[in-house]
């Protein structure tokens, strides 16, 4: 079994062969362990991972997350996802590529919006202002343009990927 | 003492709250909105009283229905925690009024110094040095840049009324002033209920440090000793520790006593904190006096061994300090990490969501002040804390040491917070020298990113974790948690 799995901007191979028993053999970027493994709870894996003539015992910590799944060791948390499930969700339309659009970064409200529809903005400049536990952040055009149309009111509740202003770019600017 | 006290707040620090309630045999009272009736505040007092919506207008901040369960539950004393109504005057007063204690100074002295131009203009008259700055509040942009100018940008536009950074914008050039005046009046207005801004001449590179002072109604006041709070992102702490790596004994001894004339000067009663800012050469300025007790309290806790909130209920309920200045002594050395949900690598904007799993660290000297647990919703009308991670040692360099093994313990799924950024930061070079200025974020740490030391591990992880199956959608309950243990399901190893 091949995955090619993406954490942040490395992709990374790991080619998986499934023993009989708790234990599976991995080869990811072209070294090899073997990994015994036991799931404690739902979120909590013990591994007793060997390679390199060493063994060492891992605890990791797993949740699912937006595109993957968060695993959690020694502190550090690492967004995991397979990039082949990514390609066939894209292919389904289930995760919609978010083009250079002016969206939260996280749930919040709509404190003030700073721009009209049809006015011109620079890049950087700032389009609207959004509070999530009582802190302002100032969004800011993504690039120099024209604000074609403002899709939220003040005082509503948005969510990341939701696009609150839509800019048509500038052919030239870039 | 008081029959029964309700605690007039949520999360980690209504708990912490309780728990010295609880040492001292005082029944609680829990006040909690819709977005709390599963808050672990709300489920661990004696009693809950439902406020209203989850706004906080129509919770946490509404005097009206806060005073009611206070007299309908029998409560006889007021603890206000930090935040929402903690520095509220009014909220004082009206607690006066119907013969409620309110834990903490009496209103006028907050009013006094909820007004940081007021108490500007306090602490000058009684000789304590201040920042240069304004000492009225002033609405008009074109006067405010006229200001700024005479005491010469970098200028901190400051709400009057402010505290935990909120309001606070820093302007470097006149073309910025009016839009920073705006974003500033609009947050003060927010958080506070009031837009009134001043000036302060923007200090670049000081350090911040605080004296935490207890005062009776007998007229004994006294110093707990100093805390450094000086890594900040957005104008909040983020790390403090005590002491301060820049203290000396000769310095503490100063700045005690000139804390100590602060609060004598205010009229000062119950527990509070004189922050000062301090240059390179020991040179201090008054910044503020916040009257509440702090979210960093635990670290003076921690060396000292002295419980403020006990010390804080004894003071309101009009008995005299046990305590003389000499009885106090720092032991060893604490440091506090706070945990947010924010994302570290994202300017730290906010990070509200579901708790989806969660373990807190635990050993000798580690103390974690939590207020969430697996499976809460962390809501994304209040601050966004989680926890305060705190840590005490014999030494800075092994209380730095265990608070990053503390930290490498700590469990968080579902939402992102700063713990591997705190890693990374108390592992620096520049907080081992003890580098710690209020520029230190911005210096050393503007474009962190997440490392990746063991993504190999973490992709065992998700292979293992994929071959297992689909994980029941539904939130682990807490009881459930701690009681797994590799000895109830080691049963399926073969070695």
């Amino acid at each position: 079994m091949e995955y090619r799995l993406k954490i942040g901007r490395d992709t990374i191979p790991v080619d998986v062969e499934v023993e009989e028993g708790p234990g599976i053999n991995m080869v990811i970027r072209g070294k090899t362990f073997g990994v015994r493994y036991s799931m404690l709870s739902e979120n909590q894996i013990h591994m007793l991972v060997s390679g390199n003539g060493m063994t060492r015992q891992v605890n990791a910590y797993v949740a699912d997350g937006p595109d993957g799944k968060i695993v959690m060791m020694n502190g550090i948390p690492y967004l995991v996802s397979d990039l082949d499930v990514q390609r066939q969700r894209a292919i389904k339309g289930e995760v919609r590529d978010i083009p250079e659009q002016v969206t939260p970064p996280t749930p919040a409200v709509v404190v003030r919006i700073l721009v009209k529809e049809e006015e011109r903005v620079e890049k950087g400049q700032g389009v609207i202002v959004v509070s999530a536990m009582k802190m302002e952040t100032t969004l800011r055009a993504p690039f120099t343009g024209q604000v074609k149309k403002i899709n939220v009111a003040v005082n509503d509740k948005v969510t990341p990927g939701q696009i609150m202003v839509d800019i048509e770019k500038d052919k030239v600017s870039e | 003492m008081f029959r029964k006290i309700l605690v007039a707040n949520r999360g980690e620090i209504a708990l912490r709250v309780m728990n010295t309630c609880r040492e001292m045999g005082i029944p609680t009272v829990a006040v909690y909105s819709d977005a709390d009736q599963k808050a672990l505040h709300t489920l661990c007092a004696d009693e809950a009283v439902y406020l209203g919506k989850s706004d906080p207008a129509a919770s946490y901040l509404n005097i009206e229905k806060i005073v009611s369960a206070a007299i309908d539950t029998g409560s006889e004393a007021i603890h206000p925690g930090y935040g929402f109504l903690a520095e509220n005057a009014d909220f004082a007063e009206r607690c006066e009024q119907e013969g409620l204690v309110f834990i903490g100074p009496p209103s006028r002295v907050i009013r006094d110094l909820g007004d940081k131009t007021v108490a500007r203009r306090i602490m000058r008259k009684a000789g304590v040095p201040v920042i240069p700055g304004m000492n009225y509040a002033e609405p008009d942009p074109g006067i405010l840049a006229r200001e700024a100018q005479k005491i010469r940008y970098p200028v901190l536009i400051k709400a009057a009324a402010g505290g935990g950074g909120k309001g606070m914008r820093i302007v470097t050039t006149e073309k910025d002033m009016a839009a920073a005046c705006a974003e500033a009046r609009s947050e003060a207005a927010a958080a506070f209920g009031n837009d009134s801004i001043y000036l302060e001449k923007f200090l670049e590179r000081p350090r911040h440090i605080e004296f935490q002072i207890l005062a009776d109604t007998h007229g004994n006041v006294v110093h707990l000793l100093e805390r450094e709070c000086s890594i900040q992102r957005r104008h909040q702490k983020i790390i403090e520790e005590s002491p301060s790596p820049a203290m000396t004994p000769e310095l503490r001894a100063e700045m005690g006593r000139t804390a100590v004339d602060a609060a004598m000067a205010s009229g000062y009663v119950n527990a509070g904190t004189v922050e000062f800012l301090v240059d390179n050469d020991g040179k201090y300025c008054f910044l503020e006096v916040n009257t509440r007790l702090q979210v960093e309290h635990p670290v003076t806790e921690m060396i000292t061994g002295i419980d403020i909130v006990r010390q804080q209920v004894q003071i309101a309920a009009g008995n005299p300090l046990t305590l003389g200045q000499e009885d106090i002594m720092g032991r060893g050395h604490a440091l506090e990490c706070r945990i947010y949900g924010e994302d570290p690598e994202n300017d730290f904007f906010p990070c509200p969501g579901k708790i989806l799993f969660m373990k807190e660290p635990a050993g000798p000297g580690v103390r974690n002040d939590c207020g969430v647990y697996s499976g809460f919703d962390v809501p994304v009308e209040y601050d966004p804390i989680l926890s305060k991670l705190i840590v005490c040692a014999e030494n800075r360099k092994l209380a730095v040491t265990r608070m990053i093994n503390a930290l490498r313990q700590y469990v968080i799924l579902g939402i992102k917070t700063p713990v591997p950024l705190l890693i990374d930061l108390l592992a620096s070079e520049p907080f081992e020298r003890g580098e710690t200025f209020t520029d230190f974020m911005a210096t050393h740490f503007s474009n962190w990113e997440q490392g990746s030391r063991e993504a190999d591990l973490a992709c065992m992880a998700y292979v293992i974790d994929e071959i297992c199956g689909k994980r029941q959608t539904k939130a682990i309950p807490y009881s459930e948690i701690s009681a797994i243990t590799p000895w109830q399901t080691l049963g399926n190893w073969r070695l």
